[in-house]
Order: C-alpha cells, then sequence, then structure tokens
C-alpha cells in the first residue's frame, strides 16, 4: 500500500539480524513489514495467542519453526542455494550464527575453538556441555590415534577428557586403544578398515543429538513428521487392504471399499451335508473344509479358482475340525468325539488314526514344529502325541469343555482352550502357569492371529471380543452386528496385515469389520443358510472363503475382478440347493 | 554358649611344639637374627638350609614391597629359574608393579612402551584382558591416585604381590608356604563358624582373635 515500503521490501528483509527475530517472535514488528507487501505469495501469517506468528489453518504451527525445518531439509536433499535463498528472505536464520561457527569448526577439526564455542551457544545444562565436550575431544583423541600420534593422543586424554569426570569407562576404552593400536595393522594397511574416528559429520550428528533441537534442528525432522502423518492416514483408512495402494502426499490416503472382497466368485458345493469348518493352508495354496456328512475336502487354489484335489473319508462321525501342519504337508481332521485322522496332502491318503479307547476327541491341533499333534478330549482333559501315535503328556481336570477350540501359540509354549464356559485358558506348557481370560457371557469359539499376540473370542451374546494375550490379558475391542443364537459361528482375522475381522452368521451373511475401529464395513449376502465358518487367504487379501449349512462353500473376491472376467454371476459347479442370489 | 574353659586344661601342649609354630613363622617372614637367638635361646635344632635361602627371600620381599619390581624378578630368577614362567599371574603382577611405579613417577612414555612390550602379551588371553585393562586406564589420568583405579597404587597392593611372590618361592623350594600360626587361626575360625552355622545360636560364636586374646 505505501509507497516507500513497495520499494524496499527486499532490503528491509535482509536487515533482520538475530535480534530482530526476538523481536519478531512477540509480534510488534510484524504489522508493519507484512502489511504492505507486494504479490503476497507467502503463506498468510496470522497471530496466535502466544503473539508469535502462526501458519496453517488451525493456529498452531510456528512460523519460525516452520521455515527452519524447511530450510533444513532443503539443505538435507542438497539444495544449498536454496536453502540459503530461504534464510535470507525469510530471514529466519536456520542456525544462530554462534551455532554456524560452531559447526564449522566441527567440520574443519578445530576442535579446541569448537569447545570454547560450545561454551557460547547458550546451553543451561551443563552436564550437556560436559558430554558434548567429551565427544568432541574423544573425536580429536582418535584421530590423533589414527596418525599415529599417540604422545598426543595420550596428552589429550589426560590433560583434556579425563578431568570432565564423565563416562569413565569410555575413558578406560580409549587407554586401552592407546596401548594396543598395533593389533589390527598387521595384515592389511592402517587406514583401511581399522580407522577410529568416525567421520566428522557424523559426529555433528551425534553432537546434534545431543543439543537441544531449538539450538540444532534435528537431521530429517521434516521427513519424520511426513511420515507420521501418513501413518495415521493408512491405519485410519478402514478398507486398506493391498499393498501396492500407494500413499501420496496430494491427497489424503482412502481406500475404496472395492479392496474389500465383497463378490462371490465360486461356489463350492461337493458336500452332502452341512458345512461346519473350513481353513486356508498357511501358504494359502489349499483349502480345506469338514462337514457334517463325515468328510473333509482338500481344494487347490489356483489363479483361475477353487478347485477339489481329494475327498478324505473314513470317519464315522460328522467332523468338527482340521487343521493344517506347519508346513501344509499334511492335515489333522478330528471327528466330533471320535478320532482324529492325519492326512498327506498330496496324494490323499490317512497316514495315521489316533485315538484314545474309551474316549473321544473334540479338537485337534499342531504343534509350531510339525513334530506332535494335540487333542482335547471329552472327558476334558488334553492329550499330546508324537506323529507315530506316541503318547507324550496329557494334562486332565478341567482343561477343555466338550466341544471345545484348541490352538498353541507360535512359540510352542502355550496352548489355548477352553476351560468352562465363562473362561478360556492359557496353560503355560513350561512353566505350568495357567492364565485366564474371563468373560461375562458364555464363549462358543475363538480364534488365534497370526502373530499369536491376539485372540477373538466369539460369545454366546453375538459380540466378538478381541483380547491382548501378550503379557496382560486386556480386552481391546468388540464388535457386534452378526447373528448367533443357537449354533457355533466362527470369526477369523484376515487381510493385509490381519487388519480385519470376518464372521459367519445364522442370518446367512458373511459380516467384516475392521480391526482398528471396529466399524463394520461388509456384510455380505449369497449364502442360503447360516454361515458357520469363514477363513481368510493367509497369501492372499483380496480372497475369503466361508462355509455354511447350505452345504456349499463360497469365495468371495473384489467385485473389479468378477467384472474383469466377464462373468454375469458367480461360477459354480452344479445345483444349488436354494437361491444363492447375486 | 561357649566351650566351657575347663575342658582346655585337659588338653597337654607340647613345648616342642609351640617353639616349632614360632620357628615356622619366623622363617616364613624372614626374621633371620629373630631366629637365630631363638634357637639359641631355646636350644632347638638348627635348621641350616633355610638360613641362606630366607636371606635371598627377604630381599625379594623388600623389593617388591618398595616397588621395585625388575630388581625383584631378577633376584626370582636367579633363585628359581622357571617361577615365573610357571606362575604367569604372579609374573603378571610383578610387571604391573613396575609399570605402576613407572606411571606414579609421571613417566607416561616409558609406561607406555613398557606396557606394549610386556603387559600387552598376556593380553592375548581373556583372563588378562580385564587386568589389562585396569592398569590401561591409569595411564588417562594426570593424578591416578585420583582416579578409579587408584587401589592399584597402594601399598596394600604391593604387599599382596610381595605375599604371593614369597609363598611362590617357598613353594617352588616344598616348603610349607603358609605358616603354622596362619593355618591354626583359620583352622579354628573356619570350625568354629561350621558349628556356628549347624547349631544357630546354640553353638558357639564365631571366633574373634581379638575377643580371644582378651579372655
Amino acid at each position: 500500500m505505501g509507497g516507500v515500503e513497495d520499494e524496499e521490501p527486499a532490503s528491509k528483509r535482509m536487515k533482520l539480524s538475530s535480534e530482530e527475530l526476538r523481536r519478531l517472535s512477540n509480534g510488534s514488528t510484524i504489522k508493519e513489514t507484512v502489511a504492505g507487501s507486494p504479490g503476497d505469495l507467502m503463506a498468510r501469517p496470522l497471530q496466535s495467542e502466544g503473539g508469535e506468528e502462526v501458519v496453517g489453518s488451525k493456529g498452531v504451527i510456528k512460523k519460525v519453526e516452520f521455515v527452519r525445518i524447511i530450510a533444513k531439509a532443503l539443505y538435507s536433499l542438497g539444495y544449498i542455494k536454496s536453502g540459503a535463498h530461504l534464510e535470507e528472505e525469510s530471514g529466519i536464520p536456520l542456525h544462530s550464527s554462534v551455532v554456524n561457527v560452531f559447526m564449522r569448526q566441527i567440520l574443519e577439526g578445530n576442535w579446541d575453538e569448537s569447545v570454547i564455542t560450545l561454551r557460547n551457544i547458550g546451553l543451561t545444562d551443563e552436564k550437556t556441555i560436559k558430554s558434548a565436550s567429551f565427544l568432541i575431544l574423544e573425536q580429536k583423541f582418535l584421530e590423533f590415534l589414527d596418525e599415529e600420534k599417540v604422545m598426543d593422543a595420550l596428552k589429550t586424554l589426560r590433560t583434556e577428557i579425563a578431568p570432565l569426570s564423565v563416562n569413565n569407562s569410555r575413558v578406560r576404552e580409549l587407554s586401552s586403544y592407546i596401548v594396543s593400536p598395533s593389533y589390527h595393522s598387521s595384515v592389511r594397511s592402517p587406514k583401511q578398515d581399522t580407522l577410529r574416528a568416525r567421520s566428522r559429520s557424523k559426529l555433528l550428528e551425534e553432537l546434534q543429538k545431543l543439543l537441544p533441537p531449538t539450538v540444532m534442528i534435528p537431521e530429517g525432522r521434516l521427513e519424520h513428521l511426513v511420515e507420521q502423518a501418513l501413518v495415521l492416514q493408512r491405519d485410519a483408512c478402514i478398507f486398506h487392504n493391498s499393498l501396492d495402494k500407494e500413499m501420496s502426499l496430494y491427497s489424503d490416503h482412502q481406500c475404496g471399499r472395492d479392496q474389500i472382497p465383497s463378490q462371490a466368485l465360486q461356489i463350492l458345493q461337493a458336500h452332502t451335508d452341512e458345512v461346519w469348518f473350513l481353513k486356508f493352508s498357511h501358504n494359502g495354496k489349499y483349502l480345506a473344509s469338514s462337514s457334517n456328512d463325515q468328510s473333509a475336502i482338500i481344494w487347490e487354489v489356483y489363479e483361475t479358482g477353487v478347485s477339489l484335489k481329494h475327498k478324505l473319508s473314513g470317519h464315522q462321525k460328522p467332523l468338527s475340525s482340521v487343521s493344517w501342519s506347519p508346513d501344509d504337508h499334511q492335515l489333522l481332521t478330528c471327528g466330533s468325539e471320535e478320532v482324529i485322522r492325519r492326512w498327506d496332502v498330496s496324494s490323499g491318503e490317512c497316514l495315521h488314526v489316533y485315538e484314545k479307547t474309551g474316549f473321544g476327541m473334540v479338537s485337534c491341533g499342531w504343534s509350531p514344529d510339525g513334530k506332535w499333534i494335540f487333542s482335547g478330549l471329552n472327558d476334558k482333559s488334553i492329550c499330546m502325541w508324537e506323529l507315530d501315535g506316541k503318547e507324550l503328556e496329557c494334562w486332565k481336570g478341567q482343561r477343555s469343555l466338550k466341544i471345545s477350540d484348541m490352538e498353541i501359540t507360535g512359540d510352542g509354549k502355550q496352548i489355548i482352550s477352553i476351560c468352562r464356559e465363562t473362561a478360556i485358558l492359557l496353560l503355560d506348557r513350561e512353566a505350568k502357569v495357567e492364565r485366564f481370560i474371563e468373560e461375562d457371557q458364555p464363549i462358543t469359539s475363538f480364534s488365534l492371529s497370526r502373530d499369536s499376540r491376539f485372540l477373538l473370542v466369539n460369545l454366546l451374546n453375538q459380540e466378538i471380543h478381541l483380547w491382548n494375550i501378550e503379557g496382560d490379558l486386556k480386552l481391546v475391542s468388540k464388535y457386534r452386528g452378526h447373528k448367533r443364537s443357537r449354533f457355533i459361528i466362527r470369526s477369523c482375522f484376515g487381510g493385509l496385515d490381519e487388519a480385519f475381522i470376518a464372521s459367519g452368521s445364522e442370518d446367512s451373511l458373511v459380516y467384516i469389520w475392521h480391526r482398528g475401529t471396529g466399524e463394520l464395513i461388509e456384510s455380505l449376502p449369497g449364502h442360503s443358510g447360516a454361515v458357520n465358518c469363514v477363513s481368510w487367504n493367509p497369501a492372499n487379501p483380496h480372497m475369503l472363503a466361508s462355509a455354511s449349512d447350505d452345504r456349499t462353500i463360497r469365495i468371495w473376491g473384489l467385485s473389479n475382478l468378477s467384472k474383469s472376467t466377464k462373468q454375469k454371476g458367480p461360477q459354480s459347479n452344479g445345483i444349488h440347493y436354494c437361491n444363492g442370489g447375486s | 554358649m561357649d566351650v566351657d574353659p575347663r575342658l582346655y586344661e585337659l588338653i597337654a601342649v607340647n613345648d616342642n611344639d609351640i617353639h616349632n609354630i614360632v620357628m615356622s613363622y619366623l622363617v616364613h617372614n624372614c626374621f633371620k637374627e629373630t631366629v637365630e637367638s631363638f634357637i639359641s635361646c631355646t636350644g632347638m635344632k638348627q635348621p641350616s638350609d633355610r638360613l641362606e635361602d630366607m636371606e635371598t627371600r627377604k630381599r625379594i620381599y623388600q623389593f617388591a614391597l618398595e616397588g621395585n619390581a625388575l630388581k625383584a624378578i631378577e633376584l626370582t630368577e636367579q633363585l628359581a629359574a622357571n617361577l615365573l614362567e610357571k606362575n604367569k599371574d604372579l609374573h603378571f603382577d610383578l610387571l604391573s608393579l613396575y609399570f605402576v611405579e613407572q606411571v606414579c613417577s609421571r613417566k607416561c612414555t616409558e609406561a607406555l612402551e613398557f606396557a606394549q612390550m610386556k603387559l600387552t602379551p598376556f593380553g592375548k588371553e581373556q583372563k588378562y584382558v580385564e587386568k589389562l585393562e585396569d592398569f590401561m586406564a591409569l595411564l588417562a589420568y594426570e593424578e591416578p591416585e585420583k582416579s578409579p583405579m587408584f587401589h592399584l597404587l597402594s601399598l596394600e597392593y604391593r604387599q599382596h604381590v610381595a605375599d604371593s611372590l614369597n609363598r611362590a618361592i617357598l613353594a617352588h623350594a616344598n616348603h610349607p608356604t603358609y605358616t603354622a600360626m596362619e593355618r591354626l587361626i583359620q583352622q579354628t575360625t573356619v570350625v568354629r563358624h561350621c558349628l556356628n552355622q549347624e547349631r544357630g545360636k546354640d553353638g558357639p560364636h564365631p571366633f574373634s582373635l581379638k575377643d580371644f586374646l582378651k579372655s
């Protein structure tokens, strides 16, 4: 506005010195210099309550700090001229002149002067000053040693470093360096691998960490703040299910619903009765399902879809569950209060039958090293066998219920089972310690996360509870929405980094929640009977399988996919038992 | 509950035994003149061979106590050729005495060179590494008396090394390495301690020489 100001904005800015900076920060001079500035390309500065200039719509970013970290980032990127220009144009120096002198002295190796300058920087903590001096003098010492000036090094140690009385154990180490520098220089040249002193810029970085951040801006500060924001965005993204969804700085990250499996790509009909259980193998290449029809089926997962590999018959009772060996070469199947059978996946052959006369098994599982198996019996005990059938151990007493799940943690240390109506037992095999998850409601089933740190518990009252089982047992989240009143419904972890929870339901829908926020993101129709069990492919976050009383298994995938394969509806391999819907 | 003093009366102590105990103490500590006068007073037999070695041991002990380790080492080598080779710990301790003397006289260069030549070879064995570092750390301080390792400069340390050397020399010549007196006191203390442990407060109190001498 004013003519005079218009003509000389640049020179006005150059005049700002560190004293004027101080004045700037309490706001008095600002209105004069900025009010008339032409071509206002800069962020419009506001006044915060504290009197310092701020930028951004929320008034929490201090302008001086903002400009300084930008300048630091420019220098880190190698844009020295831009950085210097920014300092000049904004009038906000990255470092005070004392600090600039200090940094130069360090890089040039003027150790004694730098120690003096250190005292002038204006640090108040004597301890920091001593620690920083120690680092500088240590560098001086080590560089002397590298140049083989042993007596100079010794003098530095005795007269400058030791009197600081900090870090005595390091002083000890340095003494031993003086005595035996020759250990390493035998074969190789002394300069090569054996330089004791690190580079001077590394020293500067170490000093940066020691000094308060207002004195020397920490390395990579701007990058760190941006990464923080990106991580927060990613965690808040409830549909985040694909690795290749890159994050961009241009707009807030938000995946679309299209990343979650929501389209039934295939309907598998090979069981002749209700399908109660299913599970993908660890490598995601196979799927095993078990049914009321007393058989289990191994399906193979291909690029183009899932197809039947083997039908495993032999049990005389409905099959309650299956369990994959850690290497996915073998499968255990458990008959309801019957026997356990071990099968070879590639041949479909039954390799062994585990039974205990007079008792029936209700659940089964593998040890993480694949060398033994364990099972819950209908007398509420838990038994362990070697693969050849030799019984290893047996815990009697109320360890499990008649119909119950059983898991073992990835380290092989804890066995988890439902031991009472409302409690889950976590038994540490070695330490013989028992921990309990107590619920108010009867528990119907549970499932263990891949990293063995969390347990998903299904309750009678139609809630699913997520517990942290590492260290102290803690309830983390609750998920609601599905229906369960009469049967056992199972849920599972799944998706990228197991960020989702999926569950079956008695209303024939498959439910999917975002694990972190607890938000229900999908309820998928399609089955015509209660959905008993779901399993998410561990190798493919876009594939989900569900097992239902309608005798079918549905394979769910991304809805784009089915559009691209030009199929009108889901592929099926036979007669539908009832109207599948879309 | 202490032992009834009347029980002591029942044990007869032979004069000769007492003389031997005193003699062993005197010989061990190289009190040559006292040994000679003791012999003439009691009419004991003279342990001829021991007199010579006493003189030598005394000199070695003195040198070690003063910190003149090189002289002590020289004499020891003359007296018992392989002794130091077989007792590496002792050898290290003696060399370190010399090192400490140099450090105390502020002769840093000499100390450093000596350490590099004589002490660092020990560092190849793990058990000497920490000891070596302890000594090297002394170099870092202009006033080693004020350093964390000041105990290495003390008279107690030199005494300890001198004692060890003395015992090693005696062992080398197949003489007893401990005086009878020491052994007796040690024995009483240990026995009393065991009884005390076993019987708790009913048992005898731990042995205190001071109290014993007063009673």
